[in-house]
């Protein structure tokens, strides 16, 4: 059981992020704190779909002689995109934030909630 | 021929790049530019119909490299049928903006950007709809969310920026769902295709029944929480509300339905109709959906907020095309599509007109609407059509695709939820009608005066509601195409 | 069968929904034309209704379909003696009550909305009756009641707006339900059609009980059957005159027509019977006879008063429905007729009587006889009528119902008539009696007959509450025939 949960160490991990980060995003009312849990997730995300691709012991996908097994290119590939998709994610919230620093004077979201009180 | 889908794709693409560069010249007219942009949007989007209708659904593949190692795009009738609803609502929503913008952005070069963020949601809603492949679907779900956030939060106003914020930590959190899916339905297939994981994925369910159903699982949450299924819409009612009308329009009408047709045609397509029956998924969608048509409807009535009355109606709405594709019959399906084209035209005539009123008058509130018949009848007009279309009177759209999921409860043997969806009806009816009677009844000022508005205000709204109107009546076509769509999905 | 006659029913229904169109443009240059077109439009209705009498005579049933407008039912007209007998009497109480409106509504203003949802309830009503289809049936019910409601809260007083809420949301729970059981009959049976022998139902089990009560709540609530019957006493007094008599006369029968069509063409009189759910409707018709009558008594507003009575006599019409016999049904379908001559004299008098003196409370009408001689002559005329005084058409209709409960086994009902016809008498006569003798002798001072209204308005009152004495008293009782073919076509549909 522990040596099957340490060979799958990386899958693990993966969860272990994508969860801190699902808990921080939703639970922390700061919004500079809520961006790094997005960001935390994605994370784990990302190891998570690595790993899906990883060979032990395999070579990098370039063809070269002699190399035995290749680490599948694919998820390293799709990741590069979805590492694009989340570092925009991660500016527009960003910039956002600066938005609603300039407005409201503050990153917390209760305050944010207090201070906009019955405006339509 | 083959190619005008993805054309339809490029050119927003490059419409939403160009624009920014165009605008640079201040005497640039971006609005004409974007009505024409979207114009040649929805020719191509007809001529795609009209090619598919003569020859046949196709797939293609860009670059020719063939499926399962090359891209596969899916020109299928459901392609068709979202391609003409968002191209045809994506005109008629840039005409209106044309009028109406420069009120709600103010000056500056806000519009030019605001022109090019609709594009790029555009591109992002056609793509969605006809990739066939998951992670495609995900990166154009995320093109998407970024578009349609900014557009929420391209209104300067704190509010607005507030609601963007959550719209998009929320959207962030589906997407995240959905990438873990993806992943571990390629952790178990080793396909991205939809196709090819159809024929991987019983074999895969066997093996690992558990990678199967927490990615179902994080499918139907992730996409959920985009399309707004109950009880995932809390960023909704204010995106939705406080966003530029244009905005609100095509949020409401086009952005959460793409979002359930995206879900519908992985659950249909790389699960497949008996996988998907095997597991009690569709028994959760239809608790979940029965609650959001429920919770949607009752928070509604409490509104005072048009524009948010509004945009808690679409969370009971977005609940019918749930209701439908989990009915999983024919003719369940076939309401469920039809309903993403006849809410998308109604509620964006609502909110075209609520919208009309706010520009004219400012008036916002509910029950400041007395009278408004009198000040603004051809508006009203309108909004009563959008309203008892709604409530699913006959003679209006909204009947339609009402009776088809009626038709697709009874096939499914279930006809309790039959009277959800005529006990829903009522609560339509609850909330519209006030609005509807109160403009026009029992206000002591008697005194009839014309509209005024922008001829680019009124001619969208009078397109919708014809179109509300004609499609009530003669719904042939629309239907044959929903039944082709949905007999795709079911076999 | 393909000849120009089969589109009547389509020409009577579309003609007065299209009329609206010019209307809206007529309206707005002058009052006089709109006036005139509007009852110019309501009479070639009647006169496209009336056309249609041969050839039903003659071949029974004519009609066209048209599948292609809301699939999967269609659009289907169809004509049969019953739909053209309860047609032309729709036709021709609206012609009537649009020519008393000119006047009328002249006096309270607001014509440029009343009438053209005057002639779109007229086309909803007359396509009521006139469809082939239960789908049809239903898209022209709405038309109907929608249209309606504009009617109901003409004068938007207060009262009005609030009675037009309770209308309309109950309007809309009943289509619902009606929605219910046709969406249900074509789940179960493949089309919802009405023609004879095509019954939609074979066996009484759970879901066509169900579509039952759908099918109940749907047209009970539009005949104010108890205990679906609480909008109408708001909504019917509240209306302008002439549309109260439109509400009380004719559109409460689009209910009856539907649940005579239900038990006899959906399930068929055996089902029913075998099943007992006519119990249902007799016990239901008892209640709301009784309860109609009762409460009418206590009723001091002239209208209200007439709207209780309308709810006594429904149930008149849904006793005789659900007797399941030859004479039950030729009662209820001469009823409907009796009924809407009689509730539109009187609503139209009641008019009258309120649109000269402003009062609507009944102990402020003493003597006014006297100063409105035509007009109460009318009123009591129709009022003997309803208490069912032989010759009048009145007393024909509860004696061949009367017969009907016995020939059924049922005779507690006959004394459930005739108790209802006492009550009737104490709430009608009292009013008679005080118009006419409510003053001292030397304040008895006769007007100048007919110089007491316009004669646009006193001519239709005198000439349906001519046709309340004609239609007792006639040896060639045509409504009464028409009734007896239709309720042997209907038993015969059964077996």
């Amino acid at each position: 059981m522990i040596a099957k949960l340490i060979s799958n160490m990386h899958f693990l991990t993966a969860m272990v992020l994508f969860l801190i980060g699902f808990h921080t995003m939703l639970t922390h009312s700061n919004l500079i704190k809520k961006v790094m849990g997005m960001n935390i997730m994605e994370t784990g995300i990302f190891l998570f779909f690595i790993s899906v691709g990883y060979v032990r012991g395999g070579s990098s996908p370039i063809a070269v002689p002699g190399a035995e097994g290749y680490i599948n290119p694919l998820p390293s590939a799709l990741i590069l995109t979805g590492i694009v998709v989340s570092v925009s994610l991660t500016a527009f919230a960003l910039a956002l934030i600066v938005k609603l620093y300039n407005y409201y004077g503050t990153v917390d979201a209760d305050k944010i909630m207090q201070l906009r009180g019955g405006e339509e | 021929m083959n190619h005008l889908p993805v054309l339809l794709v490029a050119l927003y693409l490059a419409a939403a790049l160009g624009l920014p560069l165009l605008g640079r010249n201040k005497k640039f007219p971006a609005g004409l530019f974007a009505v024409g942009v979207a114009g040649c949007g929805l020719i191509l989007a007809a001529a795609s119909a009209w090619h598919v209708a003569g020859t046949g659904t196709y797939s293609y593949f860009p670059g020719g490299h063939q499926a399962p190692l090359g891209i596969e795009i899916t020109i299928d009738w459901v392609t068709v049928f979202l391609h003409l609803t968002i191209n045809l609502l994506a005109v008629l929503v840039l005409i209106y903006s044309t009028a109406d913008l420069s009120r709600e952005l103010g000056g500056g070069r806000a519009k030019t950007w605001y022109y090019s963020l609709f594009f790029l949601l555009l591109a992002a809603l056609n793509g969605i709809v006809m990739a066939f492949d998951l992670f495609n679907i995900f990166v154009f779900t995320e093109i998407g969310t970024i578009a349609a956030c900014a557009l929420v939060a391209i209104r300067p106003k704190r509010l607005c920026v507030e609601a963007a914020f959550k719209y998009l930590v929320l959207s962030a959190l589906g997407s995240g769902m959905v990438l873990l899916g993806i992943g571990l339905l390629y952790m178990v297939t080793g396909y991205l295709n939809i196709g090819a994981m159809a024929q991987a994925l019983p074999k895969a369910f066997a093996m690992y029944p558990w990678n199967v159903l927490v990615a179902l699982s994080l499918f139907v949450i992730g996409l959920g929480t985009k399309a707004a299924l109950f009880p995932l819409h809390v960023w909704l009612p204010d995106a939705h509300s406080s966003a530029p009308t244009p905005s609100s329009a095509a949020l409401s009408g086009l952005v959460i339905k793409v979002y359930a047709v995206a879900m519908a045609r992985i659950i249909f397509q790389a699960y497949g109709a008996e996988l998907f029956s095997r597991i009690p998924v569709p028994d959760v969608i239809l608790v979940f959906s029965t609650a959001g048509i429920f919770a949607g409807s009752v928070l509604a009535i409490g509104q005072t907020d048009i524009k948010r009355m509004l945009a808690y109606s679409s969370v009971a709405q977005i609940g019918y095309i749930f209701l439908g594709f989990a009915l999983v019959t024919m003719n369940g399906i076939v309401g469920g599509i039809l309903h993403i084209f006849c809410h998308a035209v109604m509620k964006s005539l609502l909110f075209l007109a609520a919208g009309a009123i706010i520009f004219k008058t400012g008036i916002r509130k509910i029950e400041d609407l007395a009278g408004m018949g009198y000040r603004m009848p051809l508006t009203m007009a309108a909004f009563s059509i959008g309203a008892l279309s709604m409530v699913g009177i006959p003679g209006f759209s909204g009947f339609i695709s009402k009776y088809y999921l009626a038709f697709g409860a009874l096939a499914a043997d279930r006809p309790v939820y039959v009277a959800v969806i005529l006990l829903s009806s009522l609560l339509n009816a609850v909330y519209f009608f006030p609005i509807v009677v109160r403009a026009f009844f029992g206000h002591k000022e008697k005194q009839m005066t014309w509209d005024r508005l922008p001829w680019a205000m009124t001619v969208p709204m009078v397109v919708l509601a014809a179109l509300t109107v004609i499609l009530g009546i003669l719904p042939g076509g629309l239907v044959r195409i929903a039944e082709l769509a949905a007999g795709a999905w079911l076999n | 069968m393909n000849s120009v006659y089969n589109y009547l029913p389509l020409w009577a229904t579309l003609f007065p929904v299209l009329a609206t169109v010019p209307l809206f443009f007529v309206e707005r240059r002058s009052a006089k034309i709109r006036d005139v077109f509007a009852q110019a439009v309501t009479g070639i209705t009647l006169l496209l209704v009336a056309l249609m009498y041969p050839y039903v005579r003659d071949h029974g049933v004519i009609g066209v379909s048209y599948p292609g407008i809301l699939p999967p039912f269609g659009i289907s007209f169809r004509a049969d003696i019953l739909g053209f007998m309860l047609a032309l009497i729709a036709a021709a109480v609206w012609f009537l009550a649009t020519v008393y409106s000119k006047v009328y509504i002249g006096h309270e203003g607001g014509g440029n909305r009343y009438y053209p949802f005057l002639l779109l309830s007229l086309g909803g009503c007359l396509g009521v009756f006139l469809t082939g289809d239960f789908f049809s049936l239903f898209v022209f019910f709405e038309l109907m009641s929608l249209a309606s409601y504009v009617l109901v809260v003409h004068e938007e007083s207060d009262a009005a707006i609030a009675a037009g809420y309770k209308y309309l949301i109950l309007t809309l729970i009943g289509g619902l339900a009606l929605f219910f059981g046709i969406v249900i009959a074509f789940e179960v049976a493949g089309n919802v059609d009405i023609a004879p022998g095509n019954l939609l139902f074979a066996e009484p089990n759970r879901l066509s009980f169900i579509a039952f009560l759908a099918f109940l709540v749907g047209f009970g609530m539009k005949m104010g059957i108890f205990p679906m019957h609480v909008w109408l006493p708001d909504a019917h007094p509240v209306a302008p005159s002439p549309a109260s008599a439109l509400l009380s006369g004719v559109m409460l029968k689009t209910g009856a027509y539907g649940m005579i069509r239900v038990v006899y063409n959906v399930y068929g009189p055996e089902l029913i019977a075998a099943a007992g759910w006519d119990t249902i409707l007799l016990v239901l018709a008892g209640i709301t006879i009784f309860l109609g009558s009762a409460v009418a008594i206590a009723q001091t507003d002239i209208k209200r008063r007439l709207a209780y009575s309308s709810i006594g006599q429904m149930g008149y019409v849904l006793l005789g429905i659900a007797l399941l016999t030859e004479n039950g049904l030729t009662g209820t379908t001469f009823h409907i007729f009796s009924h809407a001559m009689m509730k539109s004299t009187l609503f139209l008098a009641a008019g009258a009587i309120i649109f000269k003196t402003g009062t609507r409370k009944i102990k402020e009408m003493a003597g006014i006889g006297f100063k409105m001689p035509v007009t109460l002559g009318c009123f009591t005329l129709a009022a003997l009528a309803m208490i069912g005084i032989p010759p009048l058409n009145g007393f024909i209709s509860k004696l061949i119902l009367s017969m009907g409960a016995l020939d059924a086994g049922k005779p507690a009902f006959v004394f459930l008539l005739i108790l209802s016809s006492l009550m009737n008498g104490i709430y009608y006569l009292p009013i008679i009696i005080s118009a006419f003798f409510g003053v001292k002798k030397e304040e008895r001072k006769w007007s100048r007959a007919f110089s007491e209204l316009k004669p646009s308005m006193w001519i239709p009152i005198a000439v349906l509450a001519a046709s309340c004495l004609v239609f007792g008293l006639l040896p060639i009782n045509l409504p009464l025939k028409w009734a007896q073919i239709a309720a042997k076509a209907l038993l015969g549909a059964g077996n």
